[in-house]
């Protein structure tokens, strides 16, 4: 099987890979990082969203054998500090003070994708933008009112960071 | 810490205490569980949505890489796994049955977790693969060779209660229940003397749940001890646990249920699945723990669908447009096997909703289908006859010349008039249903419609606003049981059968008893997903998670403060009489001594002369029945934008209030009102499970053919929460996980259909997408 190296998460990781594992695999049975999340198979959910090589995808739509020597980051490299002192990334943040989330399952992606959007779109992201922009995930709990909210939120506060 | 400025208390906003977990990727889902040398299982499902199974052979599947077992009925029938343990008859004493009319011809259709003989709908599991790994069971499951002989099929719900309908069971027909519930003559002399009736047809078409998490389930045997340990989420672990025991055959100390997180489940998640009993038997056969993922494919096959009713219905009106009776028959599309008259029986007992209807009567029946069972989503059976009811009232208005909100006025029961019997027999306790109407009319600004509507047509747009009343008969498991234990170490343990599936309930439960017992928050831990820890508990579902747990937790706390008292009494040597409680400590009267729970909690191990009872921990349960329902109630206005040239829909406002009592975390009620509301919209506008009729094959798939809700699809909502205390509930509590979903399905087609009222549209059927709008603006114009 051949080997494939990234950095995930500021750490240089490496694993053997078939040819056909795709990148969510990769990170959640080879480095256990399990926030990732697969919501469906036809990259419509977005539960799966990280960052590669600075931008947002869907990293069941990627192979991992694509992405040597990519830089790879997850919703759990998003926080910064350690368990005891932990520093969430201000949309992390704007999720939770705005009940951004029920089951937790589309969370994940949806964090990343809202970092993401700030990052294509800027900071001042008015209603219509976000729900244009959210196209992309779906969650079933929210009805997405309050997802809107945290973006905005999330967004505005990203801009002090 | 002072309870009276704490900001965790019962009403307050409070952050959710499960959030830090989940925002940071550490939240623990059934597919995060893993076991040492496990092995995968794959379903081998049937294409066919109705054949004969002739023949099955396994050979050349056992000889590929990996393969450890191919299962079939065979050996499924020979190792004594038993049927699906479906009680379709509800056991809450809240409910009457529904009695079978006289001569009915029952027969047996027991849901085997792989198909005997006979599959019955396509994705009906014949058998399982078990490998190394899931490409290889894959891989084998294509060598697996079944001769099927292909029968005909019948999906729709209607044409499966017809006599000439294929057959899907050895019984006289495919109708499996047959009842009448009300009163005939009454409500044959009603319509007798109508000056107007009022008629609707309609079918409350076929979704499904979708929680975003898919199934998943490993289980390991330990052969020494005999038991299985599964892991799998679902909507309470003791349930579970006791349903898989049955279905092994074995006695419940033998299985074990974890279950951590759980992505959603919103009733088709909320019991046991075949997969799971088939992970637990394969495990035993191959020595391995066994672990299934259901991919997103496959769970549009797998998973419980729901709604799928059939009702016609009447309303008869006297000419001042009172409501004199109504009538009908409502048809409940079970799918392949029946298994739960649940949402028939909740809707058509509730037909009437809040209005004052003297006498009714319906026939309620239950058919199979080749498709997929059916079974209880968000608000089970309401949203569908809340629908009807509210599209009869429209109907009504229209044809016969009445205000809509007028009509509503006069007939919607009045707060003195409660409590009152509906003409089903379901007892309606309190609320004030008029205030909740007319609050949300405001809300809404009802009264300046014409204007906004004026103002859209100058832009060639078609403007719609429609109302809705409902009510919701909340009952369930009427068992459950909370236990409380007091740690020395300064944190509270509070065991529950119900599990949150995203509710928040580490964080409300947790109020609870930070009111009550004076602790901190964060001191609470929340233990539900272990069923050597919780030993009984129904699970979440009808409203039941808030309105039984606070119950059973008041209780156990007020008894931690009795036995409290008298623990401190001796550790203050003073009589148990002159101790209070308050805010976490105890104090005894005419001195300044006291001692905080956690040290009295120590002093349970700690003092060698307490009285047998009080011997530590601190510690106390209760354990309830609840025989009553529960009706949360509430109205919602919807209004929506039409573009006549292409049918395509803009919900412009949608504004809500809903009755829960006593709200203990607003933020969460808003929350989940928010939710419920996607939900029912989702159906009156976009989603259905298709079946192609000659076939029977399932066409909604995946979701580029389900139609998910996104987030394009909505304004900001206008909720508002109304606590008019429940008189049947000892805290005044209303469930609050439904109500958003109960009137939704009715609120958004009458926007509709006003909306296309110009055109002379007077109905449209679910889920009016932009292509029904369209073909019913261009055949009204013709």
């Amino acid at each position: 099987m051949p080997t494939v190296a990234m950095t995930v998460n500021g750490k240089s990781v490496a694993g053997n890979v078939e040819g056909r594992t795709l990148l969510v695999q990769f990170l959640r049975e080879h480095l256990q990082l399990t926030g990732t999340h697969v919501g469906c198979d036809t990259s419509q959910c977005g539960c799966c969203t990280i960052h590669l090589n600075g931008k947002g995808v869907k990293s069941c739509a990627v192979l991992a054998l694509a992405c040597e020597g990519a830089d790879v980051v997850t919703i759990e490299g998003l926080a910064t500090g350690g368990t005891a002192d932990v520093k969430l990334h201000p949309m992390q943040e704007a999720f939770r003070e705005h009940h951004g989330l029920q089951c937790g399952f589309c969370t994940p992606g949806m964090i990343m994708s809202a970092v993401d959007m700030v990052k294509r779109k800027g900071h001042d992201l008015d209603e219509k933008a976000i729900r244009k922009q959210l196209e992309g995930n779906i969650c079933r709990c929210t009805g997405y009112h309050n997802i809107v909210l945290a973006v905005q939120a999330g967004a505005a506060a990203m801009k002090g960071n | 810490m002072s309870l009276t400025t704490s900001s965790n208390r019962i009403g307050q906003p409070v952050r959710r205490k499960e959030d830090l977990r989940l925002i940071t990727g550490q939240g623990r889902y059934s597919d995060d569980v893993n076991l040492p040398h496990q092995v995968r299982a794959i379903m081998l499902r049937s294409p066919h949505a109705h054949a004969r199974i002739r023949s099955i052979d396994t050979r050349k599947a056992l000889t590929m890489p990996g393969v450890l077992a191919v299962l079939t009925a065979t050996e499924m029938l020979a190792d004594g796994l038993q049927p699906m343990p479906h009680k379709p008859q509800s056991n809450s004493p809240a409910e009457p049955q529904l009695i079978n009319r006289d001569g009915f011809v029952e027969f047996d259709a027991p849901h085997y977790p792989l198909a005997v003989g006979k599959a019955r709908y396509a994705g009906e599991a014949i058998a399982v693969v078990i490998a190394q790994t899931i490409d290889q069971a894959k891989d084998a499951a294509e060598q697996v060779e079944i001769d099927y002989e292909v029968l005909p099929v019948v999906t729709a719900t209607a044409a499966a209660a017809q006599c000439d309908a294929p057959r899907l069971w050895d019984g006289p027909s495919n109708v499996t229940l047959d009842a009448d519930v009300g009163d005939k003559a009454a409500t044959e002399a009603a319509f007798a003397r109508a000056a107007h009736i009022a008629k609707f047809e309609t079918w409350i078409q076929r979704v499904t749940g979708v929680p975003m998490e898919p199934r998943a389930a490993v289980c390991e045997y330990d052969a020494a001890t005999r038991r299985y340990t599964l892991h799998a989420g679902s909507g309470g672990a003791v349930r579970l646990k006791q349903d898989l025991a049955l279905m092994l055959d074995v006695p419940e100390q033998y299985v074990r249920v974890l279950m951590n997180d759980v992505g959603g489940n919103f009733g088709t998640r909320g019991m046991i699945y075949p997969e799971f009993a088939l992970v637990a038997w394969a495990a035993r056969r191959v020595g391995r723990p066994v672990k299934w993922l259901c991919d997103r494919s496959e769970a549009f096959l797998s998973d419980y669908q729901a709604r799928d009713l059939a009702v016609t219905a009447e309303l008869a009106l006297d000419k001042d447009g009172n409501f004199l009776a109504m009538r009908g028959s409502n048809i409940s599309n079970q799918g392949s096997h029946p298994t739960n008259y649940g949402p028939l029986k909740k809707g058509v007992e509730i037909m009437s909703s809040l209005y004052r209807v003297p006498a009714a009567h319906f026939r309620a029946r239950a058919v199979v289908s080749n498709t997929m069972i059916t079974r209880p989503y968000r608000s089970a059976g309401r949203p569908e006859v809340m629908y009807v009811m509210e599209r009869l009232i429209d109907i009504a208005a229209r044809e016969f010349g009445f205000d809509r909100v007028e009509l509503r006025r006069l007939n919607l029961l009045k707060s003195a008039e409660l409590p009152y019997t509906n003409p089903f027999g379901m007892l309606y306790d309190s609320g004030d249903y008029p205030a909740a109407m007319e609050s949300v009319l405001k809300r809404s600004d009802w009264s300046n419609f014409p204007a906004r509507r004026a103002e859209a047509k100058t832009r060639g747009k078609l403007r719609g606003i429609g109302v809705a009343n409902y009510v919701d008969t909340a009952t369930g498991v009427p068992r459950e049981r909370a236990e409380i234990t007091v740690n020395s170490n300064g944190t509270v343990d509070v065991v529950l059968g119900i599990v949150s599936n995203g509710q928040g309930h580490e964080t409300s439960f947790a109020q609870l008893v930070h009111e009550w017992l004076g602790v901190p928050l964060d001191s609470v831990r929340l233990i539900t997903g272990d069923t050597d820890i919780v030993k009984v508990g129904g699970g979440t579902h009808s409203g039941r998670g808030m309105r039984m747990g606070s119950v059973v937790i008041w209780n156990s706390a007020n008894e931690i403060i009795t036995k409290g008292k008298r623990i401190a009494a001796r550790l203050m040597e003073c009589d148990p009489s002159v101790i209070r409680f308050e805010q976490g400590r105890f104090l005894a009267a005419g001195s300044d001594r006291s001692a905080s729970l956690f040290e009295v909690a120590a002093a349970t191990t700690q003092l060698i002369d307490l009285p047998e009872d009080l011997h530590g921990p601190l510690t106390a349960f209760s354990d309830e029945i609840f025989n009553e329902a529960s009706f949360p109630y509430g109205c919602h206005v919807c209004e929506v934008e039409i573009d006549p040239t292409l049918g395509t829909l803009e919900i412009i406002k949608y504004s809500a209030v809903d009755d829960v009592g006593r709200a203990v975390n607003p933020m969460i009620i808003h929350g989940q009102v928010h939710g419920g509301i996607v939900q029912g919209v989702g159906q009156a506008l976009m989603e259905q499970c298709y079946y192609d009729p000659a076939s029977g094959q399932p066409l909604t798939g995946s979701f580029m053919d389900y139609a998910m809700p996104r987030a394009d699809n909505f304004p900001f909502f206008d909720t508002e929460i109304s606590e008019v205390p429940c008189t049947t509930h000892p805290l005044g509590m209303r469930p609050a996980g439904e109500g958003g979903t109960t009137p939704a399905l009715g609120v958004v087609i009458n926007a509709v259909v006003d909306a296309l009222s110009e055109y002379g549209v007077k109905h449209i059927e679910m889920p009016a997408t932009p292509e029904r709008i369209w073909q019913a603006i261009r055949s009204a114009q013709k």
